[in-house]
């Protein structure tokens, strides 16, 4: 049994990281997610971590690179303006098959945006999360407790593969409050280092050689490579909820906070006799495309995309599983104005009650 | 049984406090809770609102827009999420911010001027304590006894006075809310 509390979702993910075994945090403040530099502030220290407050974004996470050179479990965070600023580190820790972990507690966008919570970010952390066309896996967790399953084994995956992993999450959901079960400490020794990282260099004849630049047909080779890292995850590591879909006739697809208020939202309306249900995908990258592609058809009338971003952002990647056989409809709130039960009720139940506008 | 809370007010207040307090209770009696806060960049007299839902089962979706039980503690507030309170519900207005209230119908209006009764007490800072008094003695939604457990562990290191002036304005709270209790 873990030790039960009740804790703000950014700090749930801060404790979740260092019992994961992360011993260095760099970043820099921005609101949604300060409570996770905050809290690893003085967390990391007790630990014999290290947390730095770097002077910029990129600084940070070029940090982090030099970290995870090391072989330290390290992590940054932060918000969309912010990301896009360690677009660059982040691109380069792919470069360098470094493990790492990003945390991006997203807000209105584009540009500064708003400071209140949105799911705008989507498209940058499932396609271009920087230059070189790259991925990361990307989770995307419902709730405090989620995010906690999520970051405390976020370092396995990453090391797995020597590639940044990123935990997308809006401001809702760092900042609820809510209850967690923590798991323990994992004890890392020294044998858990990754064996080609620079601190590993002693006793050995050779020495190791972290770089993001090579020669055209060694870069061909990582990055077809890459591609079958891809192909491995969509076989391996999708993670999905299908909730209430053996007889539905529309299904929802909603991750992260979207997801909750719609599942409150089916549940009223399967009460009043409506057959809904939902996929969440928890992985967004890699999609769970299976999920969407082997509905029945012949039964499922429509799927419905709830975000809380305008226009909706997973719709794309929906409709490449769903191939025109229904109608795929959108809703959606944005700006930082948030989805609430009523709306996603009234917006689910105008479809399926045979509403035939929005398509 | 699942009840919402939507406290709403001014930075400086202490909404979001209420909101963190009332939600701890519920957790310490084995209850499920979630507390979500909303507010601008300002520290101090922006606007402030916090969600707070308490069920006897885990918790769905922490966003209702309608609640049961709306807290408005200045006009702005009231101007802004004044209709947002189910039929059945109470609205608690702070009575020395809020002179009028027209609240929709089948609605319990609970007028009480708590920032006076907080200066009372001998704090303005108990406001807080006052209003969630009020909501323990209207909706019995955590247990008075519980909830004077979790403000002995609160105050623990502070002076003993602080502790009998926080148990004093829930009381004052209690009182009035028991006035409502249905």
């Amino acid at each position: 049994m873990g030790e039960k509390r009740f804790m703000k979702g950014n700090e749930a993910i801060a404790e979740a990281a260092v019992r994961g075994g992360c011993r260095f945090f760099a970043g820099y403040p921005i609101t949604p997610q300060n409570e996770i530099p905050e809290y690893l502030s003085w967390r990391l220290p007790e630990v014999g971590g290290v947390y730095v407050q770097g002077e910029s974004e990129i600084a940070s996470v070029n940090m982090v690179y030099g970290a995870a050179a090391m072989g330290t479990r390290s992590l940054t965070s932060s918000s969309g303006p912010g990301i896009s600023l360690k677009a660059e580190g982040i691109s380069y820790l792919a470069a360098a098959a470094l493990p790492a972990v990003i945390v991006n507690i997203s807000r209105g966008g584009p540009g500064l945006g708003s400071i209140q919570p949105a799911q705008s970010d989507y498209l940058q952390a499932t396609k271009a999360l920087g230059h070189g066309g790259f991925h990361a896996m990307v989770f995307a967790p419902n709730s405090a407790q989620e995010a906690v399953d999520v970051l405390y084994n976020a370092w396995d995956y990453a090391e797995r593969d020597r590639n940044p992993v990123l935990v997308l999450m809006d401001g809702c959901l760092g900042n609820i409050m809510e209850e967690v079960e923590l798991p323990p400490m994992k004890e890392l020794k020294e044998e858990d280092i990754p064996e080609w990282s620079l601190s590993r260099r002693n006793g050995r004849d050779w020495q190791g050689n972290i770089t993001p630049i090579y020669t055209e047909l060694i870069l061909e080779g990582l990055n077809e490579s890459a591609g079958f890292m891809y192909k491995d995850w969509e076989e391996n590591d999708v993670q999905v909820e299908e909730f209430m879909l053996d007889d539905a006739e529309y299904v929802v697809v909603a991750y992260g906070i979207a997801s909750r208020v719609a599942k409150e939202a089916i549940l009223n309306l399967r009460a009043q006799g409506y057959k809904v249900g939902m996929i969440r995908p928890i992985t967004l990258f890699p999609f769970p495309k299976k999920s969407i592609r082997n509905l029945d058809y012949g039964k499922v009338k429509g799927i419905i995309d709830i975000e809380m971003t305008i226009p909706a952002q997973m719709r794309e990647d929906i409709e490449l599983q769903v191939l025109e056989r229904c109608p795929v409809y959108e809703y959606g709130r944005s700006g930082g104005v948030l989805l609430d039960d009523e709306g996603v009720y009234e917006a689910i139940y105008e479809i399926v009650s045979g509403g035939e506008n929005n398509g | 049984m699942k009840l919402s809370f939507v406290f709403s007010g001014s930075g400086g207040q202490g909404i979001m406090s209420a909101g963190i307090t009332l939600a701890q209770a519920a957790i310490d009696m084995g209850k499920h809770a979630t507390y979500l806060p909303e507010y601008g960049p300002e520290q101090r007299g922006g606007s402030a609102k916090c969600t707070v839902v308490i069920s006897d089962e885990p918790i769905i979706s922490p966003l209702p827009k309608f609640c049961d039980n709306l807290i408005v503690m200045n006009e702005q507030a009231y101007a802004k999420f004044g209709e947002d309170v189910k039929p059945g519900g109470i609205l608690l207005a702070n009575a020395c911010r809020i002179t009028e209230t027209n609240a929709p119908e089948g609605v319990t209006v609970i007028s009480a001027p708590v920032d006076d009764l907080a200066l009372e007490v001998g704090n303005a800072k108990t406001a807080n304590i006052i209003l969630i008094g009020i909501l323990i003695g209207a909706t019995e939604v955590v247990s008075e006894e519980a909830f004077k457990e979790s403000l002995e562990v609160k105050f623990k290191a502070k002076k003993p006075e602080i502790l009998a002036m926080n148990l004093n304005a829930l009381q004052k709270g209690i009182a009035i809310g028991k006035q409502y209790k249905k």
